[in-house]
């Protein structure tokens, strides 16, 4: 963020938050007393767990203080109290910002997704690594890349991809400069800035603090004005709209619609101010590994009885250097690539923009007028019933893109394959009794699973053929036993155990949960087998 | 220039031409898209529609009959839909060509579209860049209203503008509005209910009693309440005015069109003779054969939907038909998981 916008941040938020909690309370809504009581009793819960002792000790001896006062205070003092309150969480998200590195930042540095995943694990740099890979090579950008620049343009764009790992950031930030795009704001987790090296991108290419530990409302509250305010000011935004990584492997299919609704709020803010170029667009993104670093960890996870998975995980993968320098070598000795494609943007209203022009279209293609969604008697303002409702049409819209643009692999099609053939064999079976019980005795047959993924190709080129998903363009056509080799291979290396494996002519399960991991990503087309 | 203050109507039908009425009763100036030269001519002219609804209503002055979609979604901003299912897309497709996001929609058809099962409201949605939109439902026989007795219909929507305003518009000392933001619940029960109401004029026509149609009734309220429920619609939905009154109101009278095609089934006359000769649409036979097959797919247990299947398209006798529904093995009467969903 440009220097000189920052203190107007802060002071813009705050003073949004602070005119809205005067309302709210003229209003009959929750007063001033209650959302600081609420926000020093998450705070103080949170605290009470912080492992950095001087964290602990300042925090909490803050917001003492501000109970303390709260409970003298008059009404005037209690917003008063309220805005010292929001203006501490902004300063926190805004985080450092060194404006020097953002300039040249902005000038596009050549940054290699080598240095970038290394920076991942800087104890292990120069350590014996062979060489910086040929990051063009590695990942694939694809999709409507030309769109995406033109509405960077245009307006602002909101850059919505898929979510199911910690790469996914640098791999994004890549992404971006080889478009010549400049640096995306995004919020990023809290243990994304553990690591020092990536830490320091991270700050400097955009990025702000999300603390997710931080479970009071109003903080949330801080943080969406903040993503509003920025969206106003023309910097276009990175949002993960799953809100966390898919824990199943599955493209996500419910999206958290409270960060994505910052870009209709912006849009109305825009209007209502009369500014130029006040388009927000939506441009959702799929990500799509053959392997995924910590796939292990979050499908465990998963199956942790759904419902009571964690929100937040800091002990996976992500968080051995070890592991993740595997992962990146494994990835590169097998040609491995990522894919992010970029799909049709939309508007926060869910319609298809035609990029070159700057229109919206309805699902006729018939170009609409979107300040007319807007609209309260005559004038464009906020409703927040209604938003809430666009902001779910726009959620609808980018819950199609993901589908449509994800990229089957091959390690998805065979690990499809392999599940739907097991499973038929037990179908009455409960999920959790076939995950344990189907063991590597349980073997396939090459032959039976090479046909099986000849079937299942043709099922997925027929939506690929109508426009629903895409298909890795580098398969082999026609060759469905080498798509299962290069499979194979890819299971072969990194993961602790493979997902399955070849001896002789039988192909073995080894590990079930991965399996259901990978095959996941291609769940809910209404392919033959979809049911797990 | 005039304003955007209108009222607006598409269809010249019984219901159409109803809610028409009941808008421009109050004064509102009302536009009617009547596609039938005849039928426009006699609205703007004679101030009646005798084809649908009789001598007796006479057509306030606010109401003018009009040909001409641009101009309905010029003048006015909130615009309800009553033309039959079969042409709702075409007209309304037709109708997109002028529509802004600041209009507000709102079905007034109970039924869904043929083949592909499509609810109305997703037609509206699918073929306008209009969000606003919301349906009506309720017991409304389009006469009785007319008549002037009392009567109370639901308006539905996600938009809480869209039930204000359509609600607004419509109510009157005779007529309550309800809203409700279950949109699929709703049009669950106005299009469903037409199966069961086939099934009741069959019984009818058999000569059976009061027993067995309050048995149909309410077992069938349940197959409807659990289809909706799998769609994602509210339970509660189904004991309201779209639900359980739609329901009673459809099965017992014998103005209900899908009541008649049911009563002269029971009396042992074909289906193609019966259509031909009704002249007017009976949405329930095209409702029974969309819900079996999404029934299906979609796992949800319809022992009567499938049994009037079985008796319009499979040759199926009623006989049969009825023993096999009398003799499926018990179950426990309320449905505890479409409660608990």
């Amino acid at each position: 963020m440009r220097p000189q916008d920052q203190e107007f941040v802060v002071q813009e938020v705050t003073g949004r938050l602070l005119g809205r909690a005067r309302e709210a309370d003229r209003d009959g809504g929750p007063t001033v007393e209650a959302l600081v009581h609420d926000t020093i009793y998450h705070e103080r819960r949170r605290l009470d767990e912080e492992r950095d002792p001087r964290e602990r000790a300042e925090g909490l001896a803050w917001w003492k203080l501000v109970g303390r006062r709260m409970g003298r205070a008059s009404e005037a003092e209690q917003f008063r109290i309220y805005e010292e309150v929001v203006e501490r969480f902004a300063r926190e998200v805004l985080g450092r910002f060194n404006p020097l590195v953002y300039e040249v930042a902005c000038r596009a540095v050549p940054v290699g997704l080598g240095f970038l995943l290394n920076a991942v694990s800087p104890r292990l740099l120069g350590r014996g690594f062979p060489r910086l890979p040929d990051v063009g090579e590695a990942v694939v950008v694809q999709g409507r890349v030309d769109e995406l620049r033109r509405l960077s343009r245009r307006g602002t764009v909101i850059l919505a991809p898929t979510h199911v790992s910690n790469m996914d950031s640098p791999v994004i930030g890549w992404a971006l400069h080889t478009l010549g795009l400049p640096p995306f704001l995004y919020g990023a987790g809290l243990n994304l800035f553990s690591n020092p090296l990536l830490s320091f991108f991270m700050h400097n290419l955009g990025a702000y603090k999300v603390d997710r530990r931080k479970t009071a409302s109003l903080y949330k509250e801080v943080l969406k004005e903040y993503a509003t305010v920025a969206l106003e000011l023309g910097y276009d935004n990175l949002f993960f709209p799953g809100g966390t990584r898919s824990r199943s492997g599955e493209v996500e299919r419910h999206l958290k619609l409270g960060l994505m609704g910052c870009g209709l709020r912006a849009y109305v803010q825009n209007l209502r101010e009369g500014r130029d170029r006040p388009e927000v667009y939506v441009v959702p993104a799929t990500i799509s590994y053959a392997l995924v670093l910590e796939a292990e960890t979050l499908i465990a996870d998963h199956l942790k009885s759904t419902g009571r998975s964690r929100f937040i995980i800091t002990d996976d993968e992500f968080s051995h250097p070890r592991r993740v320098l595997q992962f990146v070598g494994d990835l590169f000795r097998l040609d491995g690539r990522i894919y992010v494609t970029v799909a049709d943007p939309v508007d926060c209203f869910g319609n298809r923009v035609d990029a070159e022009r700057g229109v919206s279209l309805d699902d006729r293609g018939r170009a609409v007028d979107t300040r007319r969604y807007v609209l309260v008697g005559g004038k464009p303002d906020h409703d927040p019933q209604r938003d809430a409702e666009y902001t779910r049409e726009l959620g609808l819209a980018v819950v199609r893109q993901f589908a449509r643009h994800n990229v089957g692999l091959a390690t998805h099609l065979l690990a499809y394959s392999a599940w739907r053939m097991l499973r038929a064999r037990r179908p009455g079976v409960d999920l959790y009794r076939f995950l344990r019980t189907t063991v590597a005795e349980d073997s396939l047959p090459m032959g039976e699973l090479a046909r099986d993924l000849e079937r299942l190709l043709a099922e997925v080129r027929g939506l690929e053929d109508r426009g629903e998903i895409r298909l890795d363009p580098r398969l082999p056509r026609g060759d469905p036993q080498a798509v299962a080799d290069e499979g194979l291979r890819g299971f072969g290396t990194y993961h602790t155990r493979a997902a399955l494996y070849r001896r002789g002519d039988r192909v073995h399960p080894a590990h079930m949960e991965l399996v259901l991991y990978y095959r996941n990503r291609l769940a809910g087309y209404g392919l033959e087998g979809d049911r797990t | 220039m005039k304003g955007r203050d209108a009222a607006g109507v598409l269809g010249g039908g019984s219901w159409g031409t109803t809610v028409a009425w009941l808008l421009a009763s109050k004064g509102h100036e009302t536009l009617q898209w009547v596609r039938d030269p005849a039928v426009r001519r006699e609205i703007q002219e004679g101030r009646t529609n005798t084809r649908y609804l009789g001598e007796g209503l006479r057509l306030p002055e606010a109401l003018r009959a009009v040909d001409d979609l641009e101009e309905v979604a010029r003048r006015s901003t909130v615009i309800y839909a009553a033309v039959p299912t079969k042409a709702m897309r075409e007209v309304v497709r037709a109708l997109g060509d002028h529509l802004s996001g600041d209009h507000v929609l709102v079905s007034c058809a109970k039924g869904l579209e043929a083949v592909t099962g499509t609810r109305m409201s997703e037609v509206l949605r699918e073929e306008t860049c209009c969000r606003k939109i919301g349906v009506l439902s309720g017991p409304n026989l389009a006469r009785e209203v007319a008549a002037g007795q009392p009567a109370a219909t639901v308006v539905a929507s996600r938009y809480d503008e869209v039930i204000r305003r359509a609600s607004e518009l419509l109510v009157s000392p005779r007529f309550r509005v309800y809203g409700n933001r279950d949109v699929v619940g709703v049009e669950a029960g106005g299009a469903l209910k037409n199966i069961i109401a086939l099934a009741s004029g069959m019984v009818r026509g058999l000569g059976q009693g009061d027993n067995t149609r309050a048995l149909l009734m309410t077992r069938g309220l349940a197959e409807v309440s659990r289809y909706g429920v799998r769609l994602g619609a509210d339970p509660l939905t189904f004991s309201g005015l779209a639900g359980a009154g739609d329901l009673i109101v459809t099965c017992s009278s014998p103005l209900s069109r899908n009541h008649q095609v049911g009563y002269r089934l029971g009396r042992g006359e074909g289906l193609e003779a019966i259509l031909a000769d009704l002249g007017q649409v009976a949405e329930g036979v095209n409702t029974t054969r969309v819900v079996h097959q999404q029934a299906r797919v979609l796992d949800v247990e319809m022992p009567i939907t499938d049994g009037m299947h079985r008796i319009l398209f499979e040759g199926s006798t009623v006989e049969e038909v009825t023993r096999d529904l009398m003799t499926r093995p018990s179950r426990d009467e309320i449905d505890r998981v479409v409660l608990a969903t």
